[in-house]
Order: structure tokens, then C-alpha cells, then sequence
């Protein structure tokens, strides 16, 4: 699948293909012996846990030793701290999922000053330059991600319908790809809807930014949320609303795919594939120690997940067995009394 | 120009009033605040040759204004600490955007240039015009949703083109003729209706070469040539700290010079640009002449530029020979142009040349070669610190310049925000009596 949006200085997107790694070259790393430090924003969710493992599985393959892995519990100061104390550390790379923009952006740029390769998850704070400041950045295509919740969305509204946006009210290359994609979409392909955003600003606000957004748009006649989390909340708030629209969202969270394989109220979802964007951060990280030129943005493409394929996407993405309810609402096996 | 000057002022007569005689002052002490020349009460008092009640008084006005911001204590150094005289780049926005063929850039700055937002999408320059500035619009209002306070001081926009506008430094007051297919589109008349706020309009060359001055390689110097290696070749000059802009702001367009090499003649940028360079590489992987391109044909990647650029630096002989070949005939271009303009600094920029030191070794010994000895005397010639951001951070600081030079900022500054400035005013009266006859009739008569 094509990649449709650019990076966040403007970069056309390489595939992940661009960085394979050859036996020779895992060979060569191998006799290395690099060590390399992981920075996430949290190892807690289902997301991050994936992606911790197709990085850290792919490392091990390459006899690279992972020294630390930080979890930074969605706090700029905490990420400062770590990477301030694995500078002193001086491991050969550090892979880092910046937490916030420009509260973060000097204490990464330091890494890259002190010598230590630096490779970006998810977003670069803006600012910092592939090449002098990172290596690479390796993201979701999110634009990509926008425009198949609109295409997946668009079937279920009637002509001239009202169409919420709940979008994140934070400066974040991510979440903000997906609504600008998004809106774009709708605006293109169906100028007949009319675009209703509303902003959260914490994932505790979701759910009354979603009741202040059907108060002033009762008529909503569909709704798309950034990503599953918040998603969740809204179909709460729309439960204790007693309304029903149809949604759509971006990540296969486990309460997400269950919604979806009932077909309500999410149609559809568009799906970042963590597993496979932490094999290809670890990728990127053994070309550059290897003194190869990895390109400065790759994106993996997003997956398009209706009810129909939620069972082999949720394999996929997670690397595990759908939920029981997923099966169960899908009939693949038998319900239990 | 002169006829319209005379139009908006009136005749002076008696003791001028108080805005007109503090305004001057105003922009001096701004300026020097603005540029760090002075950060003290003491060294304004000392650089602009005012009396300290003067001093003081402009000072007030400023804060006022919000234009500079006094909390702060600076070191002591024996006495009390002096406080702190700062530019306040927070008082106001600048929305930037960057067009070239296949994508668009936009962003928001502050009034020091400083970008905190930017979004890229990919775009033709070849859709008509409205949906182009339409979407332009659309984002703009997007990030303003976003970034609504400050209020909005001005708008920059980085187009492929010269801009024809006979190299004016006040802000775009029509729309010049910049690509043949937006000749009878009003884009300059469509942003300030919809943001109402001054538009300013850049080639990118220009405004790369205004990113790397003031906050690239460039930072603290006064005489740079700036030299953008790509598809296409082209040239910025910055003169005395300042954009040179020429008669018709066509500067620097070296790209159509003609060169020779191995027998064979062509432009510059057809015997030297990035498509000849990857070109060049993948007859050389095709001929089995180069193991590392030999080597990524196999891994099924297509030999672009940044490859060739690439297996030069691991050690590649056909890739060096390509890339020393297209620097040595870049290199002879740009020591003509230094044996004129007598640069302290020439900077290469475009990705292959930030990535790779071949074309910037070959690049420097043509120059070095060619110069005369007092001009390469301490000629540093060095790669862009900026890379792709360069377009957007350039066009903020085109208009952060724009805003702040004297010319322009003496008659909006005692009413704090640009908007106020009679010539803008006088743009939006004309837009607003638009007739639906002159609509169609894009570019408005010369002033």
C-alpha cells in the first residue's frame, strides 16, 4: 500500500524494505558488539509492548545488547532525565519515543552531540534535523491512517449528514496527521458533509468533549476519533447518551476490535502495525552502526479493518489470537451461557 | 511608488506631533533589541546615541506595545544586575508555507523566526491555482485553530519562481507573475482578504538562503553565498546581513549557465544536478563498473541521487568519479561568482550535498583553484547546518525582517501591529472595492 503523507520536515517516505538486513550484514554486527538503550513513552500499553519486542527480538538477532529500556510514563522531565543519564552511559544508539515537542527537544539533541546514533519512534519534535540532530524517524503512515477511517466512515453517512471530529489538542506530528488527512478526505470526496471538530486536551476530557460535541450537533450522523483510546470513551459517553452512530478510529486496541466485530458502533479502523515499526526501528539502527545511510523518515502503511478482517488483522498487529468476544461476536466459535 | 507615499501623507506643517518624532527612535531602539545588538538600558544608551530619559521613555512605549519585555536580570558585574532588555518574538505569529513542484509546506513561527509548528503534504503545482490556494487557506486556518493567540503579524510563502516583483522589500502589494499558470490567480489579495495580514512571497532559493543565515551555517555572518545543488542549481546571495534581491528578484540562477566536460556541453544542471547523478550511477551499476550500486540494484532499491552520494562515501570509485565530476563543474560556476562578490562564506545545500563529502571536497578545491588568492584568502566553504526546514524557517524570517525594517515598521509601529500600516490599509480598501469586473482582471494596475 502506497504511503500518502510526507514526514515532518517534508521527507518522502522510504518503506521499511529500504533498511532490510542481509545474513552478511547481521553477521558483521554480530561480531560488533554494540549496546543500544530504549526510551519509550510508556511500556505499559498493549502498543508499546509490541514494538518493544519487534525491536528488542530483532536486536537479539543481531547480537546487539539492549542495556536499558526507560519507561518514561508520559513525562517530558523523566525522558530528559534518562537520556541525560544514558549520555554518560555512551551506548553505541539510543532508540527514542519523544514524549512531548519542544520540552524535549534539546535533551535529544544532546544524544546526537554527544556522538550516539538517535533514532526516532513516532514523532521528531520540532526543530531537530534528520542527519545532524537523528538518524532516521520511523512512524505510521498517519496520514495514511486519516484517510482510511474517512474512506471507511464515508459508506455509513447519508448525503448532506453532520460529521464529528474528535480531535487531540496537542502539538503532535501523529495525532495531527490523522485529523488534517482526515478532514481532507471528507472534504474532497464528500463535500456534502458538514465537519463538526472538538478538541480533548487529557484522555479523562474524551468523554465530555464528546457530550459537549453531540450538545451543540445533535444531529451528528457520524463520528471519528483519533485514536481507540479516547474512542472508547465516546462510545461511553454516546451509551449514556442512548445514541447511536456510526465510529471510526485509528489502533486495534483489544476493546476497539471487540466494538468493530459487532459493527457497532465502530465500522471501521485504520491500524498501525506496532511489531513491524519496532523490527524496522532496530533495522535502521544496525544499518547506521553498520555505517550505512538510512533513509531519514520510514513509514509502515496502515491497515484497513472492518469486521470482516478484524480477526486476521488483530493476528497481524498483535502477534496473538483475537479476544474471545472478538470470535465470539464473529460466530468462529460458540458462545459460552 | 513615490506617488503613493505623497498620497497617504499629509502635508506637514508646524511642530510635528509626538508619534512623529518618537516613532524614529522607536525603530532604532527596537532593532537593536531585536537583533541583540543591545540586551541593557546602558548599551542601548550607548549604541543609539540616546539621552537615558529618551531611553527610558521609548522603552515604556515598547512594553506597552508588548514589543520588548524587561523582567529578566542579567549578570551583575559589580553593582546591581541590569535588567535585561528582550525582544518579545512572542507578541505575534507568522504563518509560512512552502510551494515547490510535488509538495506543500506550512508552518507557524514567532516574530524571531523560531518555527513551532509545521505540516508537509504532498501536492501538484500543476492543479489550478484556486484549489492550490485553497488548500493553502484550509491549512492556515487549520494551524490558527490551533495557535490562535498571538495575533497573526504576517505571512510568507516560498514559491519555485523568481519572484518579479522588481525586488521589493516592502510586502507583496499584487500578486507578480510568478508561475505561468497562477498569472491570473490573486493570491497575494485571497490571504490577506481571508488572515488580514501582510503577505510577503520568496523564491525558495531565497528564502533557504534567509533560513541559513540567520539560523543555519550562515548565523553571524554578513556576506554568504549560498549555493542549492538538486534537480535544479540556483544561487541566493546575502549581502551585508540582507537578502539581495537584483532588478527583478531573478538572483542566482546559475542552473542555466553553460559548462563543459569530457567533450560534452550542457547547463549546469543538466552535466551536474541530481538527475545526472543518479543517472550516471545506474549506467555505472548497470556495467558492473560499481559493487555498491551493483549491490543495492540487488537489494531491489532504484539508484537515486542520495545512493550514488552514498556508495561515494563508503569508498565507491564510479561514485566518487560521478560526484567529483559534478562538484568540479559546480565548484567553477561558484568561483566566478566569488571572484566577484567576494563572500565570507559559501554554503552548499540540497541532500546530496549535506550527506557527502566528495561533492563538497571537489566543489571546494574548484573554488579554492579558481579564486583569486585575496578572495580565497579566508573563503570558508562549507555544507547547509539546516537541511529541509531551511524553506519554511527562511520565509519566517523573511517577513520577521520585512516587519521590523525601518522602512516599513516606522509607520505601524505607534499603533503596534502591521495591520495599521497605511499602505496595507490602502491594499485592503482596494480588495474590499473590488468590482466583479476587476475581479477577472487578476493583477491589479502598477502602483
Amino acid at each position: 500500500m502506497a504511503i500518502t503523507g510526507l514526514g515532518p520536515h517534508g521527507e518522502r517516505a522510504s518503506a521499511p524494505e529500504r533498511v532490510l538486513l542481509l545474513p552478511e550484514d547481521m553477521a558483521r554486527a554480530r561480531a560488533s558488539g554494540f549496546r543500544v538503550a530504549i526510551v519509550l513513552h510508556t511500556t505499559a500499553s498493549d502498543w508499546a509492548k509490541q514494538q518493544l519486542s519487534g525491536i528488542v527480538g530483532t536486536l537479539g538477532n543481531c547480537g546487539v545488547a539492549v542495556i536499558e529500556v526507560v519507561d518514561c510514563a508520559f513525562t517530558p522531565e523523566v525522558q530528559i532525565e534518562a537520556l541525560d543519564r544514558l549520555i554518560s552511559e555512551a551506548p553505541d544508539a539510543i532508540i527514542s519515543l519523544p514524549v512531548a515537542n519542544s520540552k524535549v527537544a534539546a535533551a535529544h539533541a544532546r544524544v546526537a552531540a554527544a556522538g550516539i546514533r538517535l533514532v526516532l519512534l513516532d514523532n521528531a519534535p520540532t526543530g531537530l534535523l534528520p542527519g545532524k540532530d537523528y538518524i532516521s524517524l520511523v512512524s505510521a503512515d498517519n496520514f495514511g491512517l486519516g484517510k482510511i477511517a474517512a474512506e471507511g466512515l464515508s459508506p455509513h453517512v447519508p448525503h448532506g449528514a453532520e460529521v464529528g471530529v474528535l480531535g487531540y489538542d496537542a502539538d503532535f506530528f501523529a495525532t495531527n496527521e490523522r485529523e488534517i488527512a482526515f478532514v481532507k478526505w471528507m472534504q474532497v470526496n464528500r463535500p456534502d458533509l458538514n465537519l463538526r471538530v472538538q478538541r480533548f486536551s487529557t484522555l479523562a476530557d474524551a468523554g465530555p468533549a464528546t457530550r459537549a460535541l453531540l450538545g451543540a450537533h445533535p444531529d451528528l450522523a457520524g463520528l471519528f476519533v483519533v485514536w481507540d483510546t479516547p474512542a472508547i470513551a465516546a462510545i461511553e459517553a454516546l451509551h449514556a447518551l442512548d445514541r447511536r452512530i456510526p465510529m471510526v478510529t485509528a489502533d486495534l486496541g483489544h476493546d476497539a476490535a471487540i466494538a468493530l466485530a459487532a459493527h457497532e458502533p465502530l465500522v471501521a479502523i485504520a491500524a498501525q502495525q506496532p511489531f513491524r515499526q519496532g523490527e524496522t526501528a532496530a533495522s535502521i539502527v544496525v544499518s547506521t552502526l553498520l555505517d550505512r545511510l538510512p533513509p531519514a523518515w520510514i513509514a509502515l502503511p496502515g491497515l484497513a479493518v472492518t469486521s470482516a478482517n478484524v480477526v486476521e488483522c488483530f493476528q497481524t498487529v498483535w502477534r496473538m489470537p483475537a479476544p474471545r468476544e472478538v470470535l465470539q461476536k464473529l460466530s468462529l466459535v460458540r458462545a459460552t451461557t | 511608488m513615490a506617488s503613493v507615499e505623497a498620497d497617504i501623507r499629509p502635508r506637514r506643517k508646524g511642530r510635528p506631533s509626538v508619534s512623529e518624532t518618537a516613532a524614529p527612535s522607536l525603530v532604532d531602539i527596537l532593532n537593536l533589541v531585536r537583533t541583540g545588538r543591545a540586551t541593557t538600558r546602558q548599551e542601548i544608551e550607548r549604541q543609539s546615541e540616546l539621552g537615558r530619559a529618551v531611553v527610558a521613555d521609548r522603552l515604556g512605549t515598547l512594553g506597552e506595545l508588548g514589543l520588548v519585555d524587561e523582567s529578566e536580570l542579567g549578570a551583575a558585574t559589580g553593582g546591581r544586575a541590569p535588567r535585561l532588555v528582550r525582544f518579545a518574538a512572542d507578541r505575534g505569529r507568522i504563518l509560512v508555507a512552502t510551494l515547490d513542484q510535488t509538495a506543500l509546506g506550512v508552518g507557524i513561527a514567532d516574530l524571531a523566526g523560531s518555527l513551532l509548528m509545521e505540516h508537509h503534504e504532498a501536492t501538484e503545482l500543476t492543479q489550478p491555482a484556486p484549489a492550490l490556494a485553497e488548500r493553502l487557506v484550509t491549512l492556515f486556518r487549520w494551524i490558527l485553530e490551533r495557535q490562535a493567540n498571538p495575533p497573526l503579524y504576517g505571512i510568507s510563502i516560498s514559491v519555485p519562481g523568481a519572484v518579479p516583483d522588481g525586488g521589493e522589500v516592502l510586502f507583496q502589494r499584487a500578486t507578480p507573475a510568478v508561475l505561468p499558470s497562477w498569472e491570473s490567480f490573486p493570491l497575494v489579495e485571497t490571504l490577506v482578504a481571508a488572515f488580514d495580514a501582510p503577505v510577503w512571497l520568496r523564491s525558495s532559493v531565497e528564502t533557504m538562503t534567509m533560513g541559513e543565515l540567520h539560523a543555519g551555517a550562515g548565523d553571524g555572518h554578513r556576506t554568504m553565498l549560498f549555493v542549492k545543488v538538486g534537480k535544479r542549481i540556483g544561487a541566493g546571495l546575502a549581502s551585508n546581513g540582507e537578502l539581495f534581491r537584483g532588478a527583478q528578484g531573478a538572483v542566482g540562477l546559475i542552473g542555466s549557465v553553460p559548462v563543459t566536460a569530457g567533450g560534452q556541453s550542457g547547463t549546469l544542471e543538466a552535466m551536474a544536478g541530481s538527475d545526472h547523478i543518479a543517472q550516471e550511477g545506474r549506467l555505472a551499476a548497470e556495467r558492473g563498473l560499481s559493487p555498491a550500486l551493483a549491490d543495492h540494484l540487488r537489494r531491489g532499491s532504484p539508484v537515486t541521487a542520495l545512493e550514488v552520494a552514498h556508495a561515494a562515501q563508503m569508498g565507491d570509485a564510479a561514485a566518487i568519479d560521478i560526484l567529483s565530476q559534478s562538484g568540479r563543474l559546480i565548484g567553477q560556476v561558484v568561483a566566478t561568482l566569488a571572484n566577484m562578490l567576494n563572500p565570507e562564506l559559501i554554503v552548499l545545500s540540497g541532500s546530496i550535498a549535506q550527506t557527502n563529502d566528495i561533492l563538497l571536497a571537489s566543489t571546494r578545491e574548484a573554488i579554492y583553484g579558481a579564486c583569486h588568492p585575496l578572495v580565497s584568502r579566508d573563503l570558508r566553504v562549507i555544507r547547509s547546518q539546516m537541511g529541509s526546514s531551511s524553506g519554511l524557517v527562511g520565509a519566517a524570517i523573511v517577513a520577521a525582517e520585512g516587519l521590523f525594517a525601518p522602512s516599513l515598521l516606522r509607520d505601524w509601529i505607534m499603533a503596534g501591529r502591521p495591520q495599521a500600516h497605511p499602505l496595507f490599509q490602502q491594499l485592503k480598501a482596494r480588495i474590499a472595492d473590488r468590482s466583479p469586473f476587476e475581479e477577472n482582471a487578476v493583477r491589479p494596475p502598477d502602483m
